[in-house]
């Protein structure tokens, strides 16, 4: 018999907004956050647009750090969970910072300044060069540290590296982890902060990124995602509360094995990911499905078509949302913040739109929610996260009886 | 997490050291002190087409972790079924090839300065288009799983110490669970990355005596197996308290987590074999009399021998710990990891069918070629 898991609190910083409400009110207008880069040059780029957090945050080492402690502070602080600080977990979602340009140009520099870098001068005279390099800017687990340093967890504390599916895949293994035993109370979910000079280059050059500025998944017109930063977390607990309002019933992860940056055309891995978390659910009516949506050609079509697959008949009962629409994509992030969406659409029937999609693909067609937010009761919602390299994470969550 | 009855069988395993790639004999190299000592790995160079195709997009620890993931499941003899097989990796920060961004930075200067605009008008063609990936941790795990096909239940945990050991523990649960029935488990790294040299000196490590390394192990872990090399205990992952913004916990404090940590790993059961791993020399002043307490035969130091390979020790040291009871012919022992992240892992692994073959361990030599 499976220990349940019960979420009982959430949190987010978003483009939209500073909380989860505020964000979720923005993203049910069908609002959208993308718009010029502002704070870097990006003359030359092949992508210009990002959805960037426009508030003001705490001072921090890293700016994934900032974002982070925001949001999970919001979910801690709504869960009000007491328990022995052993039996806590941290769950994170995260990728690697990057060190600044500066940090690399000086180490370049100290290794002879060309166009390769000598390893032996490196190792010579760029030793001085180690402050300039920051723990916390580069370690993804920092985040994960600081935040159970922050609530007082001393359980589990894990960093999830899975790219795209990071934050999705932290909730997952939260979820097993309360299962286990290993925990009762567990903070989960992930964090991005991907709008920089490293991203819009590196997936700018592949052609990932949107030249039309746009992000618009399913939408005919769409042409690649936007880059976007944000941080969302759920509090996971073994304990219903009083008042139990959304349990985690399915989660399961997958690999396409297929190849480094598009999906696998059949949507193999995607359907075994969606199939596992709605078997590990057991009898549930699926109402809402959170996709994974990027905006680009061939994910968006292949995530429709394995949707279709899966849900078959029961599609005509379910409505479909895409949030990266309006907030663009975290990447490490990404999946905790569908997942705080699908939350949404169980807790309170409210399922949110897909931003910027107008008009449908004909290869992705499906009950998407276009415009602004649909209310209906929804009983459970399936959220998808899939990663470049071909990490998957599924997640079916629930309303409480 | 404590596995039924004898454990969860390991049916194979591979590593990547100064020694080469290979599935056995780490222990008796150890043993005899016969190790290259830490450094560059002389990995092998990829010879299949796609692996050349692949390997330009790699980081260096993802294609350690393509090549011990291909010596496991070439050892296990898993080659039907791999869409099921699962994957469980400790990776690093995936640091990009330097000369990638020594590339991108020298196209970007402009009078002496780094710009920005310069970077985006010529720096961006200077290098691979696809070396974003390189920078991405999870490509640690998906490069091999992608090359060897598996696409089973996974997860990449980053890792500069019991990461690793979370690896090892999704893995057994995953099993366990029946999402899967076979998976490999495992981690590699690379400490010698400028990047990470860089702060590693910063925190404060150099000077403590951690020795800089590279390296990767995988096993292979199967729900059933006739004989396998060695079985999966229990493992688990301690906390360890530590001052408010220090990353790792004071020498006495590890020590006074590590016995109790033991103890209770062990279940009781007497041990014969302890095989530590810490990061440097105050981690190692806080582990070094465990042996003793634990009234073990046999301590090996894995960090002295092979150095610190952050997400790749505690892996290499379950490898190593497995052929010592093979070769020692013992059949417990209890693999300590204590890494730069400041928390300890514990993994309690039983001697299968290896202790009894005539045929002794024995280490493959690097290819030539790629030596």
């Amino acid at each position: 018999m499976k220990r349940r898991v019960f979420v009982r609190g959430r949190g987010a910083i978003t483009p939209l907004g500073e909380t989860w409400p505020a964000s979720r009110d923005a993203l049910a207008e069908g609002r959208s956050a993308v718009g010029p880069v502002k704070h870097f040059d990006v003359e030359g780029y092949p992508s210009q647009v990002a959805a960037s957090v426009p508030f003001p945050l705490e001072e921090a080492e890293d700016r994934r750090l900032a974002l982070a402690r925001r949001a999970a502070d919001e979910a801690w602080s709504e869960a009000q969970q007491r328990a022995e600080p052993e039996r806590i977990g941290v769950f994170v979602g995260a990728e690697s910072g990057r060190a600044t340009y500066g940090t690399i140009f000086a180490l370049s520099r100290a290794a002879g300044g060309g166009a390769r870098f000598d390893h032996a001068r490196f190792g010579e005279e760029a030793r001085g060069l180690a402050t300039s390099v920051h723990a916390a800017a580069v370690s993804p687990a920092a985040i994960a540290s600081a935040l159970a340093a922050r609530i007082g967890a001393e359980g589990p504390v894990e960093t999830i590296s899975l790219a795209c599916a990071s934050g999705a895949a932290a909730i997952v293994s939260a979820t097993q982890a309360i299962r286990l035993g290993l925990c009762d109370v567990a903070l989960a979910g992930g964090v991005g902060a991907d709008v920089d000079p490293f991203m819009l280059v590196g997936f700018g050059l592949l052609g990932a990124l949107s030249a039309r500025g746009v992000s618009c998944p399913f939408d005919v017109r769409r042409d690649g995602f936007v880059v976007g930063e944000g941080a969302a977390f759920v509090v996971l607990s073994s304990s219903p509360g009083d008042e139990p309002r959304s349990e985690i019933r399915g989660a399961a992860r997958t690999l396409d094995a297929h190849h480094l940056t598009a999906p696998d055309p059949t949507g193999d891995g995607a359907e075994r990911a969606m199939r596992g978390a709605i078997e590990d659910a057991g009898r549930v009516k699926i109402g809402y499905v959170q996709a994974h949506g990027t905006s680009t050609q061939l994910n968006d079509a292949v995530e429709a078509a394995a949707i279709r697959r899966v849900l078959a008949d029961a599609l005509s009962d379910v409505h479909v949302g895409a949030v990266k629409g309006a907030v663009g994509h975290w990447i490490a992030g990404a999946g905790a913040m569908g997942f705080l969406c699908a939350l949404e659409a169980v807790e309170e029937g409210l399922c949110l739109p897909t931003a910027g999609l107008t008009e449908p693909d004909p290869a992705c067609m499906l009950p998407h929610v276009v415009g602004a937010a649909l209310r209906k009761p929804v009983e459970a919602a399936l959220v998808n996260a899939f990663a470049f390299g071909g990490a998957n994470a599924s997640l079916v969550v629930s309303r409480c009886a | 997490m404590r596995l039924d009855g004898k454990g969860l069988p390991i049916v194979a395993l591979s590593t990547l050291t100064t020694a080469g790639l290979a599935g056995r004999g780490l222990g008796r190299r150890v043993l005899e002190s016969s190790l290259p000592l830490p450094s560059e790995i002389a990995a092998p160079a990829p010879s299949r087409p796609e692996d050349v195709r692949q390997r330009k997009l790699m980081s260096r620890a993802a294609w350690f972790s393509a090549l011990v993931m291909r010596g496991a499941l070439d050892e296990a003899r898993w080659d039907e079924g791999r869409a099921e097989i699962g994957a469980f990796f400790g990776v690093g920060a995936s640091g990009a090839e330097m000369d990638e961004v020594a590339r991108l930075v020298a196209a970007s200067m402009e009078d002496g300065r780094f710009s920005l605009a310069r970077c985006g008008r010529e720096g961006l063609d200077a290098c691979n288009p696809l070396f974003a990936f390189q920078i991405m941790n999870n490509f640690t795990l998906c490069h091999g799983a992608i090359l060897e096909g598996l696409a089973g239940p996974n997860a990449a945990f980053f890792s500069r110490g019991t990461g690793t050991v979370t690896a090892l523990e999704e893995a057994c649960a995953a099993i366990t669970s029946g999402a899967c029935e076979r998976a490999l488990v495992g981690g590699a790294d690379t400490a010698l990355h400028p990047v990470t040299m860089a702060e590693l000196e910063r925190e404060g490590f150099l000077r403590q005596g951690l020795t800089p390394a590279e390296g990767a192990a995988a096993l292979a872990l199967a729900a059933g197996a006739e004989a396998p090399i060695g079985y999966v205990e229990a493992v688990r992952v301690f906390t360890v308290d530590r001052p408010r913004g220090a990353l790792v916990p004071r020498t006495g404090v590890l020590r006074d987590t590590a016995v109790p940590a033991a103890f209770d790993a062990l279940e009781d059961q007497p041990c014969d074999v302890v095989v530590l791993a810490p990061w440097g020399t105050p981690a190692r002043e806080a582990l070094m009399d465990l042996p003793e307490v634990l009234e073990a035969e046999h301590a090996v130091d894995a960090s002295l021998s092979l150095g610190e390979s952050l997400a790749a020790t505690p892996a290499l040291a379950w490898a190593l710990a497995l052929d010592l009871l093979a070769h020692l012919d013992k059949p417990r022992a209890l693999v300590l990891s204590a890494g730069p992240d400041g928390d300890l892992g514990a993994v309690v692994l039983g001697r299968g069918v290896w202790g009894r073959s005539s045929a002794r361990p024995s280490v493959a030599p690097i290819d030539e070629e790629g030596a």
